[in-house]
């Protein structure tokens, strides 16, 4: 199951709206959320995590209820921030991916051999040892995306993954995200080349969702709309 | 770049964090009780920069690292200088910089996350008393990753300060590096949370 499921849900901040009586349906593979700053693509990916709690309505991730089962459903749903920094939480590269196995009984062998994989696969395995805060920009991303698949979510959220990165470095990223990643991915974004290569898209303005469907046609309209 | 942990294999990167914490807090207490004699300064100088040769990390690393303390070896000495005698001070200055040199011994040849985790076997037994080991190892560490965060945050508002012409003013200094830091601290809270820890 890889439904994400957003009944009427409305998100109210201190003097304003962030999100407005949503209601959408997704089983797709690659997701793409778009629209301008403060526009509530931002909110809408952290509903999905729980790091939002809708102020009403119902949110459900692959069955799980997200206000219910916040912390049942941060084990399925990883989440990648926009700015690397705020995400290193351990010193050591090798450190702040065995973080995410924290209480899962693992012992420290297994998390040892876990942890190397991981970094394998994204390329950080001479890293290891590292502090991490000397990494570039990229390799932060590309440890923050590694701790997030270590622990083997089914979804990932990407609230503007690239935005902080040169154009190599967002290639990397997007390549990872898009082409290598087996997991669902709902990628909030500016870069609409990105959004682009989703199999859907769905834009906000003002906190609604204002168009949704197959990403050429919706990112079109987007730009014909900012044009005006 | 605070996480100092330079790789190697010498016995005393080998000895097992735990321990060597013991050894080294036994002789912090050591040379802090026992009364100043210039043999017994002389014997400590000589036994720490033993140990940080035994280290593999050369003879001119613990001249290094003390070189760094001469502001605070200044204010220790001349806080004391006109009111205790003069081997006093010496000795004084000198517990200091042996000690201080000591801990740097430690983070030069452990790694942070197995001195955070001798930390946390060590706090163990205070569970009773409502100590919770993992948070204050969790809080120990990020307080070790959180460092040269904050450092590059100055280091950002400075280069922005000379960018602009601005002259060194303490206000405008404090004061975007404090809601700097602030935003850091909300934004690693949320890292936090969506990796699972409330």
């Amino acid at each position: 199951m890889r439904e994400i499921e957003l009944t009427a849900v409305t998100v109210e901040f201190p003097g304003r709206v962030a999100l407005r009586d949503l209601s959408v349906r997704l089983d797709q593979q690659r997701i793409a959320v778009i629209g301008a700053n403060g526009s509530g693509k931002s909110t809408f990916a952290r509903t999905l995590n729980g790091l939002v709690t809708p102020t009403s309505g119902e949110v459900r991730v692959h069955g799980v209820d997200a206000v219910r089962h916040a912390r049942q459903l941060r084990r399925r749903v990883g989440f990648v921030f926009s700015n690397p920094d705020t995400q290193i939480i351990m010193p050591t590269v090798a450190e702040d991916v065995a973080f995410s196995l924290r209480g899962r009984g693992l012992s420290r062998a297994e998390i040892r051999e876990r942890v190397a994989d991981a970094l394998a696969r994204v390329g950080l395995t001479e890293y290891a040892e590292a502090p991490a805060h000397t990494l570039s920009g990229g390799q932060k991303q590309l440890l923050a995306l590694c701790a997030v698949l270590i622990g083997e979510p089914s979804l990932v959220v990407a609230d503007e993954p690239t935005a902080y990165l040169d154009a190599a470095n967002s290639r990397r990223i997007a390549r990872f995200l898009l082409d290598e990643m087996p997991q669902q991915l709902v990628l909030a974004t500016h870069d609409l080349r990105l959004a682009a290569r989703c199999e859907v898209a769905l834009r906000f303005e003002d906190g609604r969702l204002v168009d949704h469907g197959d990403p050429g046609p919706v990112i079109a309209r987007y730009e014909r709309d900012q044009d005006q | 770049m605070i996480s100092l942990y330079r790789p190697g294999n010498s016995p005393l990167h080998r000895l097992p964090a735990g321990p060597k914490l013991l050894v080294v807090m036994a002789a912090a207490l050591g040379i802090s009780l026992t009364p100043p004699s210039p043999a017994l300064l002389a014997g400590a100088a000589v036994a720490v920069t033993g140990a940080y040769l035994l280290a593999g990390l050369g003879a001119a690393e613990p001249a290094r690292q003390a070189w760094r303390l001469r502001w605070l070896v200044l204010v220790v000495a001349v806080s004391q200088v006109f009111f205790l005698p003069a081997l006093t001070v010496v000795a004084n200055v000198v517990r200091v910089v042996v000690v201080i040199l000591l801990a740097n011994l430690i983070t030069l040849t452990t790694p942070t996350g197995l001195l955070v985790d001798a930390i946390e076997r060590a706090l163990t037994p205070l569970r009773p008393l409502g100590v919770n080991p993992s948070r204050v190892a969790l809080m120990l560490s990020m307080t070790i990753t959180t460092i040269p965060v904050i450092a590059g945050f100055a280091a950002q508002i400075r280069e922005a300060q000379r960018a602009r012409g601005v002259p060194v003013a303490p206000l405008a200094f404090a004061v975007p590096l404090l809601i700097m830091t602030m935003k850091h601290a909300d934004d690693l809270a949320d890292a936090l949370t969506a990796r699972g820890i409330d």
